[in-house]
């Protein structure tokens, strides 16, 4: 087995098994903490693809970012001092219908992925960060300004949601 | 050899435990992280097209805006979450009951 | 340089609503008493300016693709673009602060800078040409939307209503995601040209699944833009929850703007460059799926709306209705079903808002959303209760009303595409919608009820906004051939290229 290849089995399973964690734990901080792992493993698996800038960017963005964000809204959400941090999951006849669709979705998606034929060109890992810059001002300058104001508004709208006092 | 295969595998797990995710929680903050479950599947998928596929960067730039539009996503899902966790003090999703349906 | 000098040039509605936006953000940060005044005419303006430019475009009869073909500009976009921004337009002036209780003592900033950007949005949605610019938009449309549900935020309702929104939403958008991603393994790029040429040149039988697959998923995010069966669970919530003004709003703008798209997309990734561009592909079969999904979701939100007593709960479920009979110009993909789904948009703006108003001025002045409380209406208010019965009677689709003009158009062009039995259907749909719309007329003018309650009063403006709708509602069918001619002159639509 090549290193390559060693690398891409513990990623994949890393990834993976945090994801299953996430969706399957019954403590909430527990499915938080696996999601961070989760996103470190996605950000190995774009390194290994040859995508140096977006794994920087999952690392800062998503880790540092929206999972921080998560774990407030699970620290915030409960009383701190209880350790009542559980999330009702039911008996386990609830997980049949559930985890039928999960599974044969699985099944589909693979299926349908080892069979077509994706188109041809390849791109060998090479440095990134420069020709994505040169995207975002060049060929994608539209969607890159709009994503500001895209911003601007989750801005506005999150902080006037929260803010306690009622504006005049 | 690892090929696009191995990681649309990959990203097809991910979906499906996202799936799974979205079907049996109830609480508003796993239901998100089940969202960024399927947002980061999405986004392997696009960028391992980039690299095997397409042979360009358009994938790449794809998911570069999927991860700037999940962040404002999180953002404003989460402050509705507080809200509704300072009214109502939970944040399950079977006690927003007042709305049927 | 020039190339972006070009697009800009032809970009104008867009950057004046920007523009606007960006202004109300900065005024709203002044501490002076007269920012709310200044806020609103700041966004009256740009919408206005753009409306006019909007008009200009579509005169104009430029046809392109712009910014490096993020965006294509045609035509048919533009009439698009009409309506996006005079639905806006007409929302913010015919609901004020005032008039809408709900709305009362809240910051009006942000809800300015919220309407300028679902307007911006909306119109960037309409025009996508590549499926970055597809799912950018989509998903600033949905955020706007769901920030916009999420105003009233010291009520409950309204706040259960927006977190099912983001969830469900974010869901949809999510899973619509992973079908573009595989349509961009398959055709190497995420230009939508780019894509058709792809399925235009033969679908390999291996990749069939993988297409069907994706377009299901991409009709998973469209249809929960436009309230289509089995997407539409969070519509009558949301609807219910959010401030009637919002819920007028997006009633129309996401609905018009998601349908542009689907048109877009169906046409421009779907179809083949042959004689007419308006002739599909036989390399996959959605026509059939789109038709199930209009016949399903007219037939739910119809039955739906049988039983319902609140008045925005029951307009929510019309406007499902609504979406099926509007995915009837969808699915007869022709020029007749491109300008059905125009004409009936344009005629849905002026016979929802007008509802909404309705719904709201009596919220204002009685409290209530419940039709249960509308007896004796016509008695104490009568202006408002015949403006009612204009825009009740639009949306069942009786002549001399526009919404008539609307289902002929679509009906038409189904017939002419050889569907007789979907039409048939559609048709039946509409005999059972016509039962719950009597019901609202006849509950406020026959039905015995609050004899000893006063007559409203209702403030000039409000009074000349019902006249205003109502007149909208029944004069275009006076002046037939101009709305042809203008639904005719948008008959063009941009596909390929760069």
């Amino acid at each position: 087995m090549t290193a390559e290849a060693l690398v891409f089995w513990v990623l994949a399973v890393v990834t993976v098994g945090s994801a299953a964690v996430v969706v399957l734990s019954r403590t909430l901080i527990y499915s938080a903490f696996a999601l961070l792992f989760t996103f470190f493993g996605v950000a190995g698996l774009y390194v290994l693809l040859g995508a140096d800038f977006l794994a920087a960017t999952q690392l800062l963005i998503y880790v540092g970012g929206i999972l921080v964000l998560l774990l407030f809204g699970v620290m915030l959400t409960h009383k701190i001092y209880s350790l009542d941090l559980r999330s009702e999951l039911g008996s386990p006849w609830d997980w049949v219908a559930p985890a039928s669709v999960a599974a044969g979705l699985f099944v589909i998606l693979s299926a349908t992925a080892l069979k077509t034929q994706w188109a041809g060109a390849q791109r060998p890992p090479a440095p990134t960060t420069g020709d994505i810059g040169r995207l975002f001002l060049g060929k994608f300058l539209l969607p890159f300004e709009a994503a500001s104001i895209l911003l601007l508004v989750a801005l506005v709208g999150a902080a006037m949601i929260v803010r306690r006092r009622r504006d005049a | 050899m690892i090929s696009l295969s191995h990681y649309l595998v990959v990203s097809a797990a991910l979906f499906a435990l996202g799936v799974l995710g979205l079907l049996t929680r109830r609480n508003a903050v796993n239901v998100l992280m089940s969202i960024e479950l399927i947002l980061n599947s999405a986004n392997v998928n696009l960028v391992a097209f980039s690299r095997f596929a397409a042979g360009n960067l358009g994938g790449q730039v794809f998911a570069v805006f999927v991860i700037v539009v999940a962040a404002a996503e999180v953002a404003v899902g989460l402050a509705i979450v507080l809200t509704l966790y300072r009214l109502r003090h939970t944040p399950n999703l079977d006690e927003a009951d007042i709305l049927k349906g | 340089m020039e190339a972006l000098e070009r697009s800009l040039a032809l970009f104008r509605p867009e950057t004046t609503v920007a523009a606007g936006l960006l202004l109300v953000v900065a005024v709203d940060s002044i501490g002076a008493a007269w920012r709310n005044a200044a806020m609103r005419v700041l966004t009256l303006a740009s919408l206005a300016v753009a409306l006019v430019l909007a008009f200009e475009l579509q005169a104009s009869g430029a046809k392109g693709a712009l910014f490096s073909g993020m965006v294509a500009v045609d035509p048919l976009g533009a009439a698009f673009k009409v309506i996006l921004i005079a639905a806006g337009l007409l929302t913010v002036l015919a609901f004020t602060f005032r008039n809408s209780r709900e709305l009362h003592g809240l910051g009006q900033g942000e809800l300015f800078a919220l309407v300028l950007a679902l307007v911006l949005s909306s119109m960037l949605l309409a025009a996508a040409n590549d499926l970055v610019m597809l799912y950018l938009a989509l998903e600033m449309v949905s955020i706007t939307s769901y920030v916009m549900v999420a105003y009233l935020k010291g009520d409950r309702m309204s706040n259960e209503a927006s977190l099912k929104y983001v969830l469900f939403g974010a869901a949809s958008t999510g899973s619509m995601l992973y079908g573009l991603s595989l349509l961009y393994g398959m055709a190497g790029t995420t230009a939508l040209p780019g894509i058709q040429e792809f399925l235009a040149g033969g679908v390999p039988e291996a990749n069939r699944f993988a297409v069907y697959a994706a377009t299901l998923l991409v009709l998973a995010g469209f249809g929960f833009k436009i309230a289509a069966v089995p997407f539409h669970f969070w519509c009558p919530d949301v609807y219910q929850g959010a401030a009637t003004p919002v819920t007028a709003l997006l009633s129309v703008l996401p609905k018009a703007a998601g349908l542009a798209i689907a048109l877009r997309f169906f046409y421009g990734a779907f179809s083949t460059s042959g004689a007419s561009p308006w002739d599909l592909a036989g390399s996959i079969d959605w026509g059939q799926i789109v038709m199930v999904v209009s016949v399903v979701t007219m037939t739910v939100g119809n039955v739906a709306a049988l039983t319902q007593t609140n008045m925005k709960r029951l307009l929510a479920y019309s406007s499902i209705a609504h979406a099926g009979y509007l995915l009837m110009g969808v699915v007869a993909l022709s020029e007749n079903g491109a300008r059905g789904l125009l004409v009936y948009l344009a005629a849905y703006v002026f016979m929802n808002l007008g509802a909404f108003l309705v719904v709201t001025l009596v919220h204002l002045h009685e409290g209530t959303f419940d039709l249960r409380d509308y007896p004796g209406l016509y008695r104490r208010a009568p202006l408002l209760t015949i403006a009612m019965a204009f825009f009740l009677l639009s949306l069942v689709g009786i002549p001399p009303f526009v919404g008539f003009l609307g289902k002929l158009y679509v009906f038409g062009a189904v017939i002419e595409k050889g569907m007789g039995l979907y039409a048939v259907i559609a048709a039946a749909n509409a005999a059972v919608a016509a039962y719950y719309y009597f019901r609202v007329l006849k509950v406020m003018t026959i039905d015995a009820g609050n004899e000893d309650r006063p007559a409203l009063k209702l403030a000039f403006a409000d009074r000349a906004w019902l006249v205003a709708f109502a007149l909208a509602n029944v004069v275009p069918l006076f002046f037939w051939s101009g709305v042809d001619q203008w639904a005719r002159g948008a008959l063009v639509l941009y596909a390929g290229g760069r």
